[in-house]
């Protein structure tokens, strides 16, 4: 476990230094500045003497007995808490938060009957509460990270399972991509543009949902999957090639002309990346930000309608994006929700947001309907739940003590 | 109720290096300056340009409208995504803690280096308030079915309209909500920016944005009150005089009475990006310029006077030979009433070039006043047709309601209005 720092409540030690100078400060500025006559809202030099922003500091109450403390077992968040100890004990009391043997916090001598304060800043993790006569069990306090301080309580091996499993699914994905590729090259060699139109969509969910890992290897994701954009030459760049250069062909210029080589190397790539993927160690990173990357790589480019700009199929990625986040994200529950189960319930929320305004567009016969049909309104909510999700999926990392 | 009232009420007296001096010398001396108000610098609005000075957030009215002008302004209109009145308010209560925190500056906390940092970082460990003010105002579209607020839009608030000259890009217009952040820099303003879209990224989404800026007040000589504009004129002489607490109440400040009851205190906004055809400008003769403003270019006089203050007499100039009757100050402002005064607040701006390879820079106008039909669209009209549109072309922008200010702290922004019936 991560070693605790002692909690000392520095606000109230560096605040009247921080005053003094502001008062002087004010008073030079003043001075040099001529001043004269002000308005409401005209400037001032003073500086606020409760600049620090305030962090909500967490108040709980336990009362000790001769048996010990009540509540026995207590969760608080990460940062600064106050707790408010009653001593209804027949003795002196003094109570302690303990690491182990190390005492991290204490309040000596609270007299009985009589209730006193105790302002402790915690990272999180689990400790002992000290509850009155050492006879006395002691009282649980967990501390869970809120983002705002705190090292997690997860260790690296807990993380062991989910990443076992991350890479099942992700070879599975990628062997689909193989079967679902080997039919869409053929088409596009065999010439038949309705038919690799139609696979288009479906064969890249399989790549989409595992981007993370699969783009782990960049000179395949460079030849794989990138856009136009990421050339000098853009479309007409001998260097485009791989899925959205045959996007192109397909659905700008309808047709496959030339495309057989292009074709040819974009199935041998894949199976050269499910190779890569079958030795490849998965680090704890690469799944735990994985989630985050995918929901960023949506909220940058999917949401944008960039992505498949010449078929119009970005929904189906979206989604598959989405999937692929949300398995990840379906993986970790049980710790993220042991660490800090309000981050939990606030993505599980953000990704119910996301598949109802994405169920709208779901086509009859399966997939997505196009990008174009995608209303204004029902981007902007999701560009603001994209945005969210975000925020909170890049809590994951230092929320699972990840490096 | 009056809202010419506020807690840090104004003193038009001119305060002498020793009452300064003295102030110093008395204990706690600056701080009771600071307590009576003082706090504003020279009449002519000239700021320090120190990272450390603050404007107040709490106030009847909100800051960054009679505030003097800092050098930098970045305007950014969104639309906001909540679907019900509730999740609205609490967009409102948030944001209000963000720009109270912004405007005053602290310490964000530190935290575990495993997490994304709380704080960009943009201006170093510590925020420093750096003049910063956000001042929120609200676009007609807040108005509409989604929140029941229809029946409480301020009565002049619309879309703004396509005015004969303009050439409006949607993707520059309207919006939910106007954010106007102004500061000594512009790392300021940004860092803002993000640090608000970071904390409301789930209610907040871009409209559009765009980044003004003016000479710095550093420039500005002993007796010039006006900076420069593109065109390279003197902008802003003629404007309402900020510190005029009873100027601003009667022109600036919505009243008690004519409105609904919870936009007393605030004021209309009007933000207009007007693209300046520099090129163009830059090859007109200079008297041709100065006819189609009214004003020397060099002295900022008005033709035919000496002094930039000095107030023109059009009555002795009937038939318009000093003053052109089309000239941009004469039709502006005729100066036979007070009809169509308008507190000006602009800054200049410039972006990229258009597909000619002519530059894309001009003027980024902001006004505000307690009445939109007789202040910037009675202008507006008046200065329909004038020569000057020939080297201007309004490309966005947007009517908005400056929202009054939040008078203590536990209130918020918009809390008349959200909790209105
Ligand atoms: C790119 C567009 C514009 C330019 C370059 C421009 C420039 C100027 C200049 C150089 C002055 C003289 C200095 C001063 O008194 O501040 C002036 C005055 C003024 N302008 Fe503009 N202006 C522009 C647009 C507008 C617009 C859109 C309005 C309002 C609808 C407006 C309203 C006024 C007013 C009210 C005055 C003061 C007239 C007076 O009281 O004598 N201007 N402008």
């Amino acid at each position: 476990m991560v070693p605790k720092q002692p909690g000392v409540s520095k606000q109230s030690r560096v605040q009247p230094k921080q005053q003094e100078r502001s008062l002087i400060f004010s008073a030079a500025t003043l001075l040099a500045f001529n001043l004269s006559a002000c308005t409401t809202n005209a400037p001032n030099a003073t500086n606020s003497s409760n600049a620090t922003e305030a962090s909500a500091l967490n108040k709980v109450a336990l009362t000790v007995t001769d048996k010990g403390c009540e509540p026995n077992q207590l969760s608080v968040p990460a940062g600064k808490t106050s707790f408010e100890i009653t001593n209804q004990s027949s003795q002196p009391l003094e109570w302690e938060i303990l690491d182990g043997v190390k005492v991290v916090e204490e309040r000596e001598n609270i007299a009985p009957g009589f209730v006193q304060d105790l302002k402790a800043d915690l990272e999180a993790g689990e400790y002992d509460m000290g509850c009155g006569l050492r006879s006395n069990p002691k009282g649980k306090l967990t501390v869970t990270a809120t983002g705002t301080s705190a090292s997690a309580v997860i260790t690296p091996s807990q993380l062991v399972a989910p990443i076992a499993e991350y890479k099942v699914y992700v070879i599975q994905e990628i062997d689909q991509l193989v079967i679902k590729n080997q039919a869409f090259t053929d088409a596009v060699i065999a010439g038949d543009i309705t038919k690799a139109k139609d696979l288009y969509a479906p064969t890249r969910v399989h790549w989409e949902r595992a981007e993370p890992i699969a783009e782990l290897f960049s000179d395949l994701d460079g030849s794989m999957d990138a856009r136009e954009d990421d050339f000098a030459k853009k479309a007409d760049d001998p260097e485009f090639t791989g899925f959205h250069r045959i996007e192109k062909a397909l659905f700008q210029d309808n047709t496959t002309e030339g495309m057989k080589p292009i074709a040819e190397k974009l199935m041998a790539d894949t199976l050269d990346l499910q190779k890569r993927i079958m030795e490849l160690a998965i680090e704890p990173k690469n799944m735990v930000g994985g989630a985050a990357a995918l929901i960023e790589e949506v909220a940058a480019t999917k949401v944008s309608g960039e992505e498949d700009r010449y078929s119009r199929t970005d929904l189906w990625d979206f989604n598959a994006n989405v999937e692929g986040s949300q398995k990840i994200v379906t993986l970790l529950r049980p710790l993220v929700e042991k660490v800090n189960p309000d981050l939990q319930k606030r993505v599980d929320t953000a990704f119910a947001q996301v598949n109802t305004t994405l169920a709208k567009y779901k086509a009859p016969g399966g997939g997505f309907v196009e990008y174009d049909q995608l209303a204004k309104g029902d981007r902007d909510d999701l560009k603001a739940v994209l945005a969210t999700l975000s925020e909170d999926l890049s809590q994951f990392r230092g929320t699972l003590g990840v490096d | 109720m009056s809202v010419s009232h506020s807690s840090n009420s104004p003193v038009f007296r001119r305060l002498s290096r020793r009452d300064v001096l003295l102030g110093m010398i008395g204990a706690g001396g600056a701080a009771a300056l600071a307590s009576l108000g003082y706090r504003s610098l020279t009449h002519s609005g000239e700021i320090p340009a120190t990272a450390e000075a603050s404007v107040p957030f709490f106030g009847l009215h909100q800051a960054g409208i009679t505030t003097p002008s800092p050098a930098s302004a970045l305007m950014v209109a969104f639309k906001v995504t909540p679907k019900t009145r509730a999740d609205l308010t609490h967009l409102f209560q948030r944001l209000t803690d963000r720009i109270e925190f912004l405007m005053a500056g602290g310490t964000p906390q530190a935290i575990d280096p495993k997490f994304p940092p709380a704080d960009s970082g943009i201006l170093g460990p510590r925020v420093y308030p750096d003049n910063l003010t956000i001042t929120v105002a609200l676009g007609a579209s807040l108005f509409d079915q989604r929140f029941g607020l229809a029946h409480l839009k301020p009565r002049h608030l619309a879309e703004m309209p396509s005015f004969p000259n303009d050439q409006l890009d949607p993707d520059l217009c309207h919006g939910d909500l106007m954010l106007q952040f102004c500061a000594n820099t512009a790392e300021t303003n940004l860092h803002a920016l993000r640090d608000i879209l970071k904390n409301l990224s789930d209610a907040l989404v871009l409209s559009w944005k765009i980044e003004g800026f003016q000479q710095p007040n550093t420039l500005k000589g002993e007796h010039q009150t006006s900076v420069r504009n593109l065109l390279g004129f003197k902008d802003g002489t003629a404007n309402l005089n900020p510190q005029d607490q009873k100027r601003m109440d009667q022109l600036v400040w919505v009243q008690a009475g004519s409105e609904p009851a919870w936009t007393t205190g605030g004021s209309y906004q009007v933000v207009r990006v007007v693209r300046n055809l520099v090129e163009r400008w830059d090859r007109t003769p200079l008297q041709e310029q100065e006819q189609i403003i009214g004003r020397k270019k060099d002295t900022g006089a008005v033709l035919g006077y000496h002094q930039e203050s000095d107030i023109p007499n059009y009555d002795r100039d009937r038939k318009g030979q000093q003053i052109p009757l089309d000239a941009h100050i004469r039709l502006a402002n005729p100066r036979k009433s007070d009809l169509g005064l308008i507190l000006r607040r602009g800054f200049n701006y410039s972006r990229s070039f258009d597909n000619a390879g002519q530059l894309d820079m001009g003027l980024l106008f902001v006004c505000f006043q307690s009445n939109l039909q007789t202040g910037f669209i009675t202008v507006q009209e008046r200065l329909n047709g004038e020569p000057l549109e020939e080297y201007i072309k309004p490309i966005g922008g947007g009517y908005f309601f400056a929202l009054p200010g939040v008078p203590a702290k536990g209130q918020y922004l918009g809390q008349a209005l959200l909790e209105a019936v």
